[in-house]
């Protein structure tokens, strides 16, 4: 399986100021002081090796959709955050091509950051799209609908072309769909939220995302360890603090680097990718909150084999 | 690893001692004996401190486990962390704990 992440950002999507890109330029500058190069390529292969992550990229700001591929061939996509726009795009191009027009959507759940690039998922008009949502929400077609009647948007869903099914699943079902085994669990989230898990091949993948893991409930945390057992890659909501999430931002419906960390080492998972980055963090702060979750790995890993810890960015492929 | 734990007044304070490790598998034992602790400090109207020097470390099952300690102290009874080794500190810090709790270097310094 290949995973491609579309969109990373939790609740809002962000686009960096010019003061944050001039930023980037001038710490650029100053650190290849004195350096020639020849052409964009070879300054190109000088800033990936030299540079930070936070000055030579970006972590992105489009909110939440991640793609997997490597199933039957239709498109697997969680989440409508504002990264699906991007997603639609190239998919089209994809298409033209000749994949197959067939798109598996799986919901985490129905907040306007996670649905919000539907509008503006160009498929969608398509008629010769079939687009298949999966979701543990009942009324997923009604948040679809609704964020395009007129009040909000000036296309309303009935104008769409597309062939559309939704599909609601009950938490603890395991199921069939474009190729994968996929099982849900839910998770404590404002109007809930659910997780999904897509194996084949003897491979897993996790997508847990708003998912906060209560302070008054950690018995329930032995299901998340169950759920993630063995994953080859966990992709998980760690958009806070420990401290903040049993604090200022309790009962906000998100997880932290250190809860997801000690799910992952309990659960023998072998990669976490860290996702749904916080709004106000700048790309050097999403860097440190990185480098600090790698550290507190070190720290808690005592004889479990090592947890690669990644750091989720708009347009990151891990394969699987 | 098992977690121990050891418990005692001392100067007008009770002093819980736990050690070894607090993870997945023994933070509802650690959670038990920190809410005893709590009664007891309770009872006498003492501070509690926790002395961590004998604890290798603390996941986050550990560090929520104390906070809620001290929701169940509620104002009665301060809690102090002392004596983090270089681990626990880093653990302490890395999950902004360090700005929730008070950190003393050692037992004797939260006299």
């Amino acid at each position: 399986m290949l995973v491609r992440f579309w969109g990373t950002r939790g609740s809002l999507p962000v686009a960096r100021p010019a003061l944050a890109v001039q930023g980037k330029i001038a710490r650029a500058l100053v650190a290849a002081s004195g350096r020639k190069f020849n052409d964009e390529l070879e300054a190109h292969a000088w800033a990936r090796n030299n540079l930070p992550f936070h000055t030579y990229g970006s972590y992105g700001g489009a909110s939440s959709c991640v793609e997997i591929e490597g199933a039957d061939g239709a498109f697997i996509v969680c989440d409508m955050g504002s990264g699906l726009r991007e997603f639609g795009l190239d998919a089209a191009r994809r298409c033209a091509d000749g994949h197959p027009r067939v798109y598996h959507f799986f919901m985490s759940h129905l907040h306007w950051d996670h649905i919000m690039g539907f509008p503006f998922f160009g498929p969608a008009f398509d008629p010769g799209a079939e687009i298949v949502v999966h979701a543990g929400h009942p009324d997923a077609e009604q948040a679809l609908r609704r964020q395009q009647e007129e009040i909000s948007f000036p296309v309303p869903f009935d104008w769409l072309r597309a062939r559309f099914t939704f599909i609601t699943h009950q938490p603890g079902e395991t199921f069939q769909a474009a190729g994968l085994t996929v099982s849900m669990i839910g998770q404590h989230h404002s109007h809930e939220s659910y997780g999904y898990r897509f194996e084949r091949d003897g491979r897993a993948v996790i997508y847990s995302t708003d998912s906060e893991h209560k302070l008054d409930n950690m018995e329930s945390e032995k299901a998340f360890e169950h759920f993630f057992r063995d994953a080859d890659l966990v992709i998980c909501d760690t958009m806070y603090s420990l401290g903040d999430t049993v604090s200022l931002k309790q009962d906000w419906g998100h997880s932290s680097n250190v809860v997801a960390i000690d799910l992952c080492h309990a659960a023998r998972a072998k990669r976490l990718a860290l996702f749904h980055h916080e709004p106000t963090y700048s790309d050097r702060d999403i860097q440190h909150m990185h480098a600090e979750s790698i550290r507190y790995e070190e720290l808690v890993r005592a004889d479990r084999p090592p947890l690669e810890v990644i750091c989720a960015y708009d347009g990151l492929e891990v394969r699987v | 690893m098992d977690l121990r734990w050891q418990v005692s007044v001392e100067s007008g304070r009770v002093v819980g001692v736990p050690a070894g490790r607090v993870d997945e598998t023994t933070w509802e034992a650690f959670t038990g004996h920190l809410t005893a602790a709590v009664k007891e400090a309770a009872a006498n109207g003492a501070p509690l401190v926790v002395d961590l020097s004998g604890l290798d470390y603390m996941s986050s099952r550990g560090l929520r486990a104390l906070t809620i300690a001290r929701r169940e102290a509620g104002e009665t009874v301060a809690i102090t962390l002392a004596a983090p080794n270089a681990r626990m500190r880093e653990i302490l810090a890395i999950s902004r704990y360090d700005k929730l709790f008070k950190i003393a270097d050692s037992v004797e310094s939260d006299i």
